[in-house]
């Protein structure tokens, strides 16, 4: 059967090849072969462009991309710019307040490291003086101002192995003084009204002498003659004179005046160690008593002004001057009046000349009328107008001051000062001095004869 | 021996004065001549720059403006619009000036 099928598959072969051999000629299968052939190098080239297209395609989804990016950036920035616009014009029709009350403290360290002759050399904190202000509206302040010193406390005994009584430096103790604590009500542009522990306007030296604005770290010598503060009230104000700056300006207040140490009108008393000191107190009767009550120790209160004209004829080119005085009580109907001359001058940026002549007069029950009086002059130059252009040298200031004082009790002393300031800083000042002391007379007054001091001073 | 100590301390006392003399010619020598203007012209309203520098400075060195913020500066030339007794006006143009630069 196998057999038989097999031989009727080959006669049906043998019978259709020929046929299809007769169907398709050599010349229809090259052009078969050639069309094939052609297709398929079409093919190719339609797969290459399709390639490219793919390419071509992934860049275009790539820039697509980007500039998506690049439009999301530019609406945020639209957004932004939109809300800031907002709040321009929210700002611009609401304007921000500030507030009105401000507390601010400024003030002025000081260390110093000297040597008076004859003791030896030491370092103290000289002075660490805060000033707390506080601002209650644009009319309103109140300051205060402090003075924090350490110094020695004392001790006193009797020696244990020579019996002797005696009375020794030892320990230390803080002293905190208040140097002023004033209300100050601006009521209109020419009148300021001051009230409380008022620095006095005798002269300017108590104004403007704190620690890092003095050049010198010590006091003119007869500024010791006058009541630095008060507790009294006052007026002051100043009133332009044209554009150019010149000014007039004036104080006036009322105090409760100086008063006596031991409550005589004698012009010198005794301390706890027997001691003679002046018996005139310069810094108390502040208004309150030990027994509590409020009351001025004398009959009268105090009273005293300062008339000052300023002139500058261009910046750090000027001219001050002024006059003040005060007069009252100061024992019973004793009377103390002071009288103060200053002046200031300014002659381009490098150099000041500045000073005040005191006069004081004291009506005394037992020596009749004295009058301690003095006078300080001070020069500076600052090194910065030689136009060296050195940093060093740029930053120094020469300064020199004279200043005499005559108690009246018959000690005068002379002080010849002269110094160096070095600016570390706008605010922060190494200053050295030396200092000669001439004492004449009875009373040496305790100053030694020659000293250095080395001060670092800081305001802040 | 007193005597030498004095005339020592005059000589130091004279040589200060030379030296101060010295420093005043050369300063001197340094200061701008007043402008000899044939006319006069008006004069122009000090800005709040100039007038900081011609009273704030002569008391004490320069205060950057800033080393406070605005809030604290107006404290502080209130401060000093007391202490200095300055016109109100002049106290605002160098409130005005130093605000502009104040901290924050």
């Amino acid at each position: 059967m196998i057999s038989g099928i097999t031989a009727a598959a080959c006669v049906l072969g043998m019978a259709l090849t020929p046929r299809a051999a007769a169907m398709i000629s050599d010349e229809d299968f090259n052009a078969l072969k050639s069309a094939v052939t052609n297709q398929d190098q079409r093919i190719g080239q339609l797969e290459k462009l399709h390639e490219q297209d793919q390419q071509t395609h992934q860049q275009d989804q790539q820039t697509i991309q980007q500039l998506q990016q690049r439009l999301g950036e530019t609406q945020t920035l639209a957004t932004n710019a939109a809300e800031k616009a907002d709040a321009a014009a929210l700002a611009q029709a609401t304007p921000p307040r500030s507030a009105l009350h401000n507390v601010s403290m400024v003030g002025d360290a000081e260390v110093q490291f000297g040597q008076a002759k004859g003791q030896n050399s030491g370092l103290v904190l000289a002075d660490f003086a805060p000033i707390f202000l506080y601002r209650a509206n644009d009319n309103i302040l109140f300051e205060a101002g402090f003075d924090v010193m350490l110094q020695n406390g004392s001790a006193s005994g009797t020696n244990a192995v020579t019996l002797a009584p005696y009375t020794h430096d030892a320990g230390s103790s803080t002293t905190v003084s208040l140097s002023f604590a004033q209300l100050d009500y601006l009521l209109n542009d020419y009148v300021t009204v001051v009230a409380g522990y008022m620095l006095l306007p005798l002269g300017t030296y108590s104004e403007r002498g704190a620690g890092w604005l003095n050049k010198i770290p010590d006091d003119p010598l007869p500024v010791d003659f006058l009541p630095g503060a008060g507790a009294g009230v006052q007026l002051r104000g100043a009133m332009p004179v044209g554009v150019s700056g010149q000014m007039l300006t004036y104080s006036v207040y009322g105090v409760n005046g100086p008063s006596s140490v031991d409550g005589s009108a004698n012009a010198t008393t005794l301390d706890g160690n027997g001691n003679s000191i002046p018996n005139l107190d310069l810094g108390g009767n502040v208004g309150l008593l030990n027994s509590g009550n409020n009351a001025n120790l004398n009959n009268k209160p105090s009273g005293g002004g300062r008339i000052g004209w300023f002139y500058p004829w261009q910046a750090h080119y000027d001219v001050e001057l002024g006059v003040s005085g005060q007069s009252g009580t100061w024992a019973g109907n004793y009377l103390w009046s002071a009288l103060v001359v200053d002046a200031a001058v300014h002659i381009s940026p490098y150099v000041e000349v500045k000073g005040e002549y005191i006069n004081t007069w004291q009506q005394t029950a037992d020596v009749g009328n004295i009058q301690p009086s003095g006078w300080w002059v001070q020069g500076s130059y600052k090194l910065a107008g030689l136009n060296l252009d050195a940093p060093v040298v740029n930053d120094l200031e020469m300064v020199g001051r004279y200043d005499t004082a005559n108690d009246a009790q018959g000690s005068t002393t002379d002080r010849y000062t002269a110094g160096l300031v070095y600016y570390l800083t706008n605010t922060l000042l190494l200053e050295g001095d030396y200092e000669w002391l001439i004492n004449h007379g009875l009373n040496a007054n305790g100053l030694p004869s020659s000293q250095f001091i080395v001060q670092l001073s800081y305001g802040f | 021996m007193r005597s030498t100590l004095i005339n020592k301390r005059l000589a130091v006392l004279a040589g200060a004065l030379a030296l101060a003399g010295l420093c005043l010619s050369v300063v001197l020598a340094h200061a701008e001549p007043e402008k000899k203007a044939e006319q006069k012209p008006a004069p122009k309203k000090l800005t709040g720059a100039e007038l900081y520098a011609i009273n704030c400075n002569r008391c004490h060195p320069e205060r950057y403006a800033t080393e406070f913020t605005a809030a604290q500066w107006q404290t502080i030339m209130t401060h000093m619009r007391v202490r200095a007794n300055l016109p109100p006006a002049q106290a605002r143009e160098i409130l005005k000036f130093l605000k502009e630069d104040a901290g924050s």
